[in-house]
């Protein structure tokens, strides 16, 4: 066989492993865009034909108070939720990984919430949360709207999302210190490095590429956070806690105009990858350190 | 190495294809070999009356060997919301349940099928005309009758009424005033009303935020509570398509519902009301609320839930009277169905005496088709309950139901604009303003 053929075959080889996964991306992402894209330009309701409307709905969805609200409220939500997730995902996962009796028991316990659906979480904590005959109320022995009052509402459901999904971020941080190389710990141990110093100035930037996954995935979930919001609050009260997502599910289908909701999910598009391409463009200027030696 | 590697791939891909092929080879397997055979599906929200169906269904089924008929909950919740969107996917069930605010963007679209050309305008005759009429647009019936809900009542809890001295035969005839002076509920709550010191509402120890029972219902309920409430002083939730619940007796009995909450407390507050649409029931049937103002279709709930002695009431009476919301609901069909006969056939089955008895045989609801209706009422006599408090309110007139195009939208357009009035943190007369103005652009 020449090289040339083997080159074609190898080639070949590629693409038809490739293949079942191109095949995923173009179906269920690729093409949903395009349709989205397409769908931004028209106005339909699910029930009459589409109809071809310009840029009405871009003019319409961008000049909309109640979607500049959304679009703020998304951004308080993200600058809460990402900081403590990180930091209590990060403090969880040092001391999981000190061999303490039980972190076994307490790393599946910490996963629990995440691995259930978001929805049934959301049933389950507006029990906890109601305001007569709800376990937390019962708790403090005291009656506080939790999710009925403007000023506690946003709080509340960043709670809710932030128990969910620090055993994520938990479970990565763990296995990016698991995987830093003991000898480094000990020659840093025998330069006199206290703990402190040890997680500020050795753990920590060894952690860069787990940081970086991290971030960038927890930022594009909390981005498109609807499951909790939905059962939780709806969006309400007064729109406290009317995340996008939250906010294009209610477009579409319950105001059925899915062109504006269209025109919202661009917007969420464009949000993210620029979100995602300036995270890397960060990341990408820092070192990172190769620990495979 | 790699002719390996491309063996597994094809044969990977290979798989892939085959085992997709044999899947779909099954589905159409399945509808040849279904021969004469067809099923047809019914969507409702009801699971009582859906219990109701299976009785029917199986009678059906015995004389139409050929026709099996499945029914479909989906819950109210997310009723419409799936319905737009099957229909829209081209998924959605032969049969379905639509509501009067509901009906009209489906029929327009040509979703449903035309009952009037279908079945004849004859056929009319054997539903209840308050139904036909609610049903009927642009000269045709869009749905065969299946519930036709009363008018709106109040249930009592026996023994919290006798614990408060309040006899039950005057709770029919108390009636509301804005301007507190001709008002006999307000006082009537107040001692049914009580924290968890014993104190009732109208003490000067009474502590709100203890309460262990609640006197009354007051809550952003359109059925039960404020249409009845616009009606019964003199205004509308509608005129037509339009919203018109922002006017001077508008605003007054929103207020009077309003400050049953807030100001006076002798019902839930709306935080827990406007979250969970079930609290108030819950109350009732836990033995903690004294009364609880709602229609037929909360009655087999009630006979299911409630473990003391209970009864009906006429609802209390506002300046204009006690105006009460009647509604129906109806089995409409897809226009689109792949069993156009056997859709028919279930259809007449179900707009007939024979096929709606079952729903009233079990109390579930009250059927639509006239010659089913004396089934219910005896239903509930022999459980011992007078229900005849929601019907003789209709004699009084009726306030129009909701209806228009675009409903949805505008439920959602003034929906948030009225959680936020009945929780107490936008004025009234504010809110109402804000909320017609959507409302209006919304349905329009």
């Amino acid at each position: 066989m020449t090289a040339r053929a083997h080159r074609r075959r190898n080639a070949l080889t590629g693409y038809a492993l490739l293949a079942p996964s191109l095949f995923g991306l173009t179906c269920f992402l690729l093409f949903p865009v395009l349709v989205v894209l397409w769908l931004s330009f028209q106005q339909w309701d699910l029930i009459s034909p589409a109809r071809f409307v310009g840029l009405a709905n871009y003019v319409s969805v961008l000049s909309d108070p109640i979607f500049g609200n959304s679009l703020l409220v998304t951004l308080v939500f993200v600058l809460i939720v990402i900081p403590i997730q990180t930091g209590l995902g990060l403090l969880a996962a040092s001391l999981l990984t000190r061999g303490l009796p039980g972190s076994t028991i307490l790393r599946t316990i910490y996963v629990l919430p995440w691995i259930c659906a978001p929805l049934a979480l959301g049933v389950v904590w507006n029990w906890i949360f109601a305001p007569t005959g709800g376990a937390l109320n019962a708790i403090l022995g005291t009656r506080i709207e939790w999710l009925t009052d403007p000023n506690l509402a946003l709080p509340a459901v960043c709670a809710v999302v932030i128990w969910t999904n620090v055993g994520y971020v938990t479970l990565f941080f763990m296995a990016g210190l698991l995987n830093i190389p003991a000898h480094i710990l000990e020659a840093a141990k025998l330069d006199g490095a206290g703990a402190v110093a040890m997680f500020w100035r050795i753990k920590l930037p060894l952690l860069r590429p787990t940081m970086f996954f991290v971030l960038v995935t927890s930022l594009i979930s909390t981005f498109q956070i609807f499951d909790q919001v939905y059962a939780l609050t709806g969006g309400g009260p007064d729109h406290r806690t009317d995340l996008v997502a939250s906010h294009i599910y209610s477009e579409a289908f319950q105001l059925f105009d899915l062109g504006r909701a269209a025109v919202m999910a661009v917007v969420l598009l464009v949000i993210l990858v620029a979100v995602t391409v300036a995270q890397q463009l960060y990341f990408r200027r820092r070192t990172t350190y190769d620990l495979s030696v | 190495m790699a002719k390996r590697s491309t063996i597994i791939a094809i044969t990977v891909s290979a798989a892939i294809v085959v085992v997709g092929g044999v899947a779909a080879g099954f589905g159409i397997a399945g509808a040849a070999n279904s021969g004469t055979k067809e099923t047809v599906t019914v969507r409702l929200w009801d699971d009582q009356v859906a219990k109701a169906y299976a009785t029917s269904f199986a009678k059906f089924e015995k004389a139409n060997p050929n026709i099996t008929v499945k029914t479909d909950i989906v819950p109210w919740a997310n009723y419409f919301t799936k319905l737009r969107t099957d229909i829209a996917g081209n998924s959605v069930d032969d049969i379905f349940w639509v509501n009067a605010g509901n009906f009209i963007d489906y029929a327009n679209n040509g979703n449903l099928l035309n009952i009037t050309k279908t079945f004849g305008a004859s056929a009319e005759k054997a539903w209840s005309p308050s139904v036909v009429k609610q049903y009927t647009a642009n000269g045709s019936l869009w749905g065969v009758p299946q519930l036709a809900d009363p008018g709106i009542g109040v249930f009592y809890n026996t023994a919290l009424l006798k614990q408060a001295g309040i006899d039950p035969k005057t709770i029919s005839t108390l009636h509301w005033d804005p301007t507190g002076k001709n008002d006999t509920l307000l006082p009537v709550l107040e001692k049914l009303t009580k924290d968890a010191n014993g104190n009732n509402a109208a003490s000067p120890n009474f502590d709100p935020t203890k309460i262990v029972q609640y006197g009354y219902n007051a809550a952003n309920d359109l059925n039960a509570l404020y249409i009845n409430y616009l009606g019964s002083n003199g205004a509308s939730m509608q005129k037509g398509d339009q919203f018109t619940f922002d006017s001077p007796k508008g605003i007054q009995a929103f207020q009077y519902l309003v400050d049953l909450i807030n100001k006076y407390h002798v019902s839930p507050s709306a935080a827990d009301t406007n979250t969970d649409g079930s609290f108030s029931l819950n109350q009732f049937t836990q033995g903690k609320m004294a009364l609880f103002q709602s229609g037929s279709y909360n009655l087999a709930n009630i006979k299911q839930g409630a473990a003391f002695s209970w009864g009906i009431a006429g609802m209390p009476a506002g300046p204009a009277g006690a105006i009460s919301v009647t509604n129906g609901v109806v089995a409409a069909a897809n226009a689109h169905t792949k069993h156009p006969d056997a859709v028919k056939k279930v259809l007449a089955w179900l707009g007939s005496a024979q096929g709606s008895a079952a729903i009233g045989a079990t109390g579930s609801a009250s059927p639509a088709v006239t010659g089913a209706q004396q089934v219910y009422l005896d239903y509930w006599k022999t459980q011992n309950a007078d229900v005849s408090p929601l019907y003789s309110v209709l004699k009084n007139g009726t306030v129009q139901a909701p209806q228009g195009a675009n409903w949805m939208a505008a439920q959602n357009a003034f929906g948030p604009i009225f959680e936020d009035i009945f929780l107490g943190r936008t004025p009234v007369a504010a809110g109402l303003k804000q909320a017609q103005d959507a409302a209006n652009a919304a349905i329009k």
